[in-house]
């Protein structure tokens, strides 16, 4: 017998006890992050927020990968969409973020040939089956997708694929917590850590930053049970004044991660600084091809004249990715920036905190 | 024909090869007075009465997949959008644009499938055209199909009639269709029967509108799901809407594909199913006529209309939570049907 993952952690009866338990035990306002954007997802999907008591604040961190992408790394890939001879490909999500002119999708609809992929591993296909044109993969990603980019690179170095290169706008994530920790006015009085880069970096990936600031943090699923009981949790070491790193979602996340993913990782990227939409540049958070790969480096083998852009003036998705707004306090949400007109990447992207709370309502 | 032929431009050019296919391929096919006739348009009677008459066009990427093909989507798609005036569709139009090079083989299974869809449904297929573009100019075959039919005596549906108290009944599982093409089209492999769900469904709805229970509304969620639908429903009546998690139909294996790919089931094409908007006190007796149609086995009431929050769509989710549902923004599959 196998417990499908559907059924058991969406049981309404435990759903209840838990949010009863939260209820009951929640004794001040609290302020908990999720910093992913799957789990900004789940919790508007399964309606979350209104089961729970109105102490609790969920904010939207910084994580998901198509929001903090730079406009300058949007532009990059708009950029590539028109050169002579070049196949952009991309995961669905980034087709419609707008760069500081226009879009992939629109880039697209001129002409250009950009195409929707469902892995990395299908841009590299692509090159195979056309030897005579350059293949772009738009590598966005955290911890999660970064192995598998990384093992695509691999591929095509061993199989000769010399048309295949990647433009790497990748981002690690427990840097980004540590800077968000560290900015003045952030006040957050929990984390709910993420599940599927968690799988990947481990526990121990987050122990610098909770034994720096001390914030209760938990590593979560995400499916209703496993994020409700993160939240209790959260509410628990908040009411007894001791924090814990906790890993609330052993089924998949060890406490060492996967060490084979970030070796192959480690073996074709170095840590560098890189921009993250609205928060600026953070330290140590990107990742850029090792100088041994530099010849899958996109933004080497094609002059892009790229130049550092403003962001849209009034767009509040820097505040919002660190939780000192909501989606509701920007000016231009619902007004200017819809899903239809996105002007910001929190709009665009299905994980983005604005695009939630514009759909899920 | 040998297994090896294609379409070329001159089956479009409207000369002798023309001619050939039309009455080797599909003539013999679709055979009716009407079209033997082979004048310019069709020409049949008709009872007195209304009439309803749609139109659709078809460019389903790929034209194969598992569980039918364009032609009885194309079919079945016409037939459907008729039954959902609340009229009976009883001849239909067919136009084909098919880029040189496309299989005669493929070509010919497509307009067995159409005729196999006709005779299911009861419809004839009566008048046509068929145009042959450059390779490259379409991808291999767009069919648009134009039909006609009788509304039944009395009906007046119409996605303006929902009204608050009315229960929502949908006919079946969810998304069938939509998941079917993306994992045709990826060559995605998922275990399980993920098989497109495009049938007519003009027997279902006679069923219903003869059966002297009222309907209010009648539509089916084809592209942007039910979800979609739902809202337009909202809109057109000025009403509002709750939906229960719990009792919405999707099959296990769709599901599975929904939750790896991230796509939610609500917002999936459907292409055999209809939406049922009923005052309740006809809801149940509506509802066991579409579970005794062969298409209809897992129908269930999936919400109720309100006059609360007007226009809009909510789900009671299955932890006791609400969302709303929102209309889908741009497109989340391209060309599914």
């Amino acid at each position: 017998m196998g417990l499908t993952y559907m059924k058991e952690f969406r049981d309404p009866g435990l759903a209840e006890q838990l949010v009863t338990a939260i209820d009951q035990e929640c004794t001040r306002p609290l302020r908990i992050m999720e910093v992913c954007g799957t789990h900004t997802m789940a919790i508007f999907r399964h309606g979350i927020r209104n089961v729970l008591p109105d102490a609790i604040t969920l904010l939207s961190g910084p994580g998901c990968p198509v929001c903090v992408t730079a406009q300058t790394d949007i532009d990059a890939f708009v950029a590539l969409s028109r050169q002579p001879g070049v196949i952009v490909t991309t995961f669905g999500d980034l087709m419609k973020v707008p760069g500081s002119g226009t879009t992939l999708a629109r880039q697209k609809g001129a002409g250009a040939d950009v195409r929707m992929v469902y892995s990395v591993f299908d841009a590299v296909t692509i090159a195979r089956q056309h030897p005579q044109k350059q293949v772009v993969f738009c590598a966005v990603g955290f911890e999660t997708t970064i192995p598998t980019i990384a093992a695509a690179v691999l591929m095509a170095k061993d199989q000769g694929v010399d048309n295949f290169c990647i433009y790497s706008a990748n981002k690690l994530t427990p840097p980004a917590l540590a800077a968000l920790m560290s900015t003045d006015g952030i006040s957050i009085d929990g984390f709910i850590l993420p599940g599927h880069v968690s799988v990947i970096t481990g526990v121990d990936a987050y122990r610098g930053v909770f034994d720096t600031h001390r914030v209760p943090s938990v590593i979560t699923g995400f499916e209703p049970i496993d994020i409700l009981h993160a939240i209790l949790s959260l509410v628990r070491q908040n009411r007894s004044g001791v924090p814990a790193l906790e890993n609330a979602y052993p089924r998949a996340v060890r406490e060492s991660g996967n060490p084979k993913a970030r070796q192959v990782m480690h073996q074709v990227f170095d840590v560098c600084d890189a921009a993250w939409r609205g928060i600026g540049r953070i330290e140590n958070s990107g990742m850029a091809l090792k100088p041994e790969f530099s010849r899958f480096d996109a933004g080497l083998r094609f002059d892009l004249h790229l130049s550092d852009v403003d962001e849209p003036r009034g767009c509040a998705c820097g505040e919002i990715l660190m939780g000192l707004k909501t989606p509701k306090a920007c000016p231009l949400y619902k007004k200017s920036c819809t899903p239809m007109t996105p002007v910001g990447p929190c709009m665009v992207s299905s994980e983005g905190a604005c695009a939630a709370y514009y759909n899920y309502g | 024909m040998t297994p090896d032929d294609t379409v070329l431009l001159d089956h479009g050019a409207g000369g002798r090869a023309s001619h050939a296919m039309f009455s080797k391929m599909i003539l013999p096919l679709f055979h009716n007075d009407a079209l033997a006739r082979q004048d310019d348009g069709a020409v049949y009677p008709v009872p007195a009465g209304r009439m309803a008459f749609s139109t659709d066009s078809y460019v389903v990427d790929p034209i194969f997949f598992c569980g039918g093909n364009i032609g009885d989507l194309a079919v079945n798609g016409t037939v459907n959008d008729i039954a959902m005036c609340g009229a009976d569709p009883l001849y239909i139009s067919v136009g084909l644009i098919i880029e040189e090079g496309l299989p005669l083989k493929d070509l010919q299974t497509v307009l067995q499938t159409m005729a196999d869809a006709a005779a299911r449904a009861g419809v004839k297929i009566v008048t046509g055209d068929t145009k042959v573009v450059p390779r490259g100019k379409a991808d291999k075959l767009f069919i648009n199909t134009s039909g006609v039919g009788m509304l039944f005596e009395g009906v007046d549906v119409s996605g303006s009639r929902a009204r608050p108290g009315d229960k929502i009944i949908l006919s079946g599982t969810m998304a069938d269709h939509g998941i079917a093409i993306l994992t045709a089209r990826e060559g995605l492999t998922f275990e399980g029967d993920l098989k497109t769900d495009s049938a007519p469904l003009n027997h279902m709805v006679k069923a219903v509108l003869s059966s002297g229970c009222e309907v209010h509304v009648l539509r089916d969620p084809t592209r942007g799901g039910v979800g979609t639908t739902l809202n337009e429903i909202a809109g057109q009546s000025g009403v509002g809407m709750t939906v229960f998690e719990k009792d919405l139909p999707v099959k296990k294996q769709v599901n599975g594909v929904c939750e790896l790919l991230g796509f939610d089931p609500l917002y999936i094409a459907n292409e055999g199913k209809l939406i049922a908007i009923v005052p309740e006190q006809h809801a149940v007796q509506v509802l066991d006529i579409i579970r005794a149609d062969e298409f209809g086995r897992d129908a269930a009431i999936i919400g109720e209309v309100t006059d609360q929050s007007v226009g809009k769509v909510f789900l009671q989710t299955a932890i006791g939570g609400r969302r709303l549902v929102d209309m889908l923004t741009g497109e989340q599959l391209p060309r599914i049907c």
